[in-house]
């Protein structure tokens, strides 16, 4: 009955990607904001080394971010 | 001259839906952002109401989905739209007063349903459309919604829980910008467009072109765009305090997960042409945000009265739409009917606003 109104398959891909992406953005801008924070801390206690490991992290997930708000946008465009 | 005067008066209304449609929604994008001090309430609805106004030029996919999907276009006549049209435009008040987020959309389709019922029979209604592209996705939205928040704010806590609020917050606060900043885009790219196909469905039946050449002139795209974002920026107020404070107590890691949750489940289902109610979506996500927290953070009796909201939507604009069809017709088939009800509604909307300015209040604010 379900399957006659609707296609369960692209159901079941919309639940996929949006777990993914909803779960995946969260996941990604707290470990940015982890990683920020941690290279404050550390900064300021006068552990460079482990500041700058910090910081990069914070920065790759910052960037991974922006790939996926770039992504939204594209994906806004295409249904024109 | 006649049917020139009703075409006016149907644009004229499906305008008047689409300002409706703003304040309405303006909570989905604002109210985390609010409740969350994340931008100053002011702030928030010009930054939702400028890029509602952009993301209504994105696409016409949901104008094309409202003016052929769910009524067949050649049976739709221009007061069978007019008068799911003010079904709608009532509806959304009535949720509006009460502070209910239901869908605009639904209330839109149930009006128009709802008259062509009455004026040409089951015939006239593209039931499979009406399952496939509207109950369907109104039972999937907000539990989907529900469990990507819920799961997406457990997970952000397991990673920043143990760390200092104030640094946390900050960070939250700031990624709610850009999450904000999507649904207000998104929300312009799907709900100005159901007023576009709505026009569009009136242009069809005045005669200007067919069903066949479907299109949507840029006048239509403008002045649809400039509608909702006025609507956007007067602010629901009301449904922005039920969404924003009154569902769960949110901090910006919640706001966050439910519009990052909720954002990720418009796109998705927009990818993959899968229509959704934003209001479904980011009130599932705010709920699951809680949730995720502890079940006994959400506010489970407010939660009720907007499910009830939900399924109250369709048949209660149906029943309008076709209520004020009939009406219509007492005056008969030309252009009298729909002039003396929206004579009626202008002066009922007149009295009830008009009353709020006198006493000092704004029009679109709590009280």
């Amino acid at each position: 009955m379900v399957a006659t109104l609707i296609d369960v398959n692209v159901l079941w891909k919309l639940v996929a990607y949006s777990l993914a992406g909803g779960i995946g953005v969260t996941l990604t801008f707290s470990i940015a904001i982890y990683g920020a924070i941690r290279f404050v801390d550390l900064r300021r206690d006068g552990h460079p080394v482990f500041a700058g490991a910090f910081g990069a992290l914070a920065g790759v997930a910052l960037a991974a971010v922006a790939a996926a708000v770039v992504w939204a946008v594209s994906i806004l465009a295409e249904k024109s | 001259m006649g049917k020139d005067l009703i075409l006016v008066i149907v644009v004229a209304t499906a305008l008047t839906f689409d300002f409706t449609n703003g304040f309405h929604d303006t909570a989905n994008a604002v109210a985390t952002l609010i409740s969350t001090r994340a931008l100053s309430p002011r702030l928030a609805v010009t930054m939702s109401a400028v890029l509602n106004f952009v993301g209504a030029f994105v696409s016409i996919k949901v104008a094309t989905t409202v003016g052929k999907g769910i009524v067949e276009a050649g049976s739709a006549s221009t007061t069978i739209v007019f008068a799911g049209l003010i079904g709608a435009i009532a509806w959304n008040l009535a949720t509006w007063y009460f502070g209910l987020p239901s869908s605009s959309s639904h209330a839109l389709i149930g009006g128009v349903v709802g008259a062509a019922l009455a004026a040409e029979g089951a015939g006239a209604v593209n039931g499979s459309g009406l399952v496939e592209k509207v109950l369907v996705p109104s039972l999937v939205a907000p539990v989907l919604a529900l469990v990507v928040a819920a799961i997406a704010i457990a997970t952000a806590y397991r990673v920043v829980g143990r760390m200092r609020p104030g640094p946390v917050g900050r960070g939250f606060r700031l990624g709610q910008l850009i999450t904000g900043s999507m649904q207000s885009f998104a929300h312009g790219t799907n709900d100005a467009q159901k007023t576009m196909g709505i026009i569009v469905l009136a242009l069809i039946a005045h005669g200007d072109f067919t069903a066949a050449d479907f299109h949507v002139p840029s006048w239509v795209k403008i002045s649809a765009a400039s509608a909702i974002a006025l609507g956007t920026y007067a602010g629901g107020w009301r449904i922005i305090r039920t969404m924003g404070s009154r569902i769960i107590k949110m901090d910006a890691a919640q706001g966050f997960a439910a519009q990052g949750a909720g954002a990720s489940v418009l796109l998705a289902a927009a990818h993959f042409g899968f229509p959704l109610s934003t209001t479904h979506v980011i009130s599932g996500g705010v709920m699951g945000a809680g949730a995720g927290k502890r079940l006994s953070a959400v506010r489970w009796g407010v939660a009720g009265n907007i499910v009830a909201a939900w399924i109250l939507t369709l048949p209660a604009a149906a029943t309008g739409g076709a209520l004020i069809y009939g009406l219509t017709r007492i005056f008969g088939t030309g252009v009298t009917g729909p002039l003396v009800v929206s004579i009626a509604a202008v002066g009922v909307l007149a009295v009830i606003f008009g009353r709020r300015l006198a006493e000092g209040r704004t029009l679109t604010a709590e009280g």
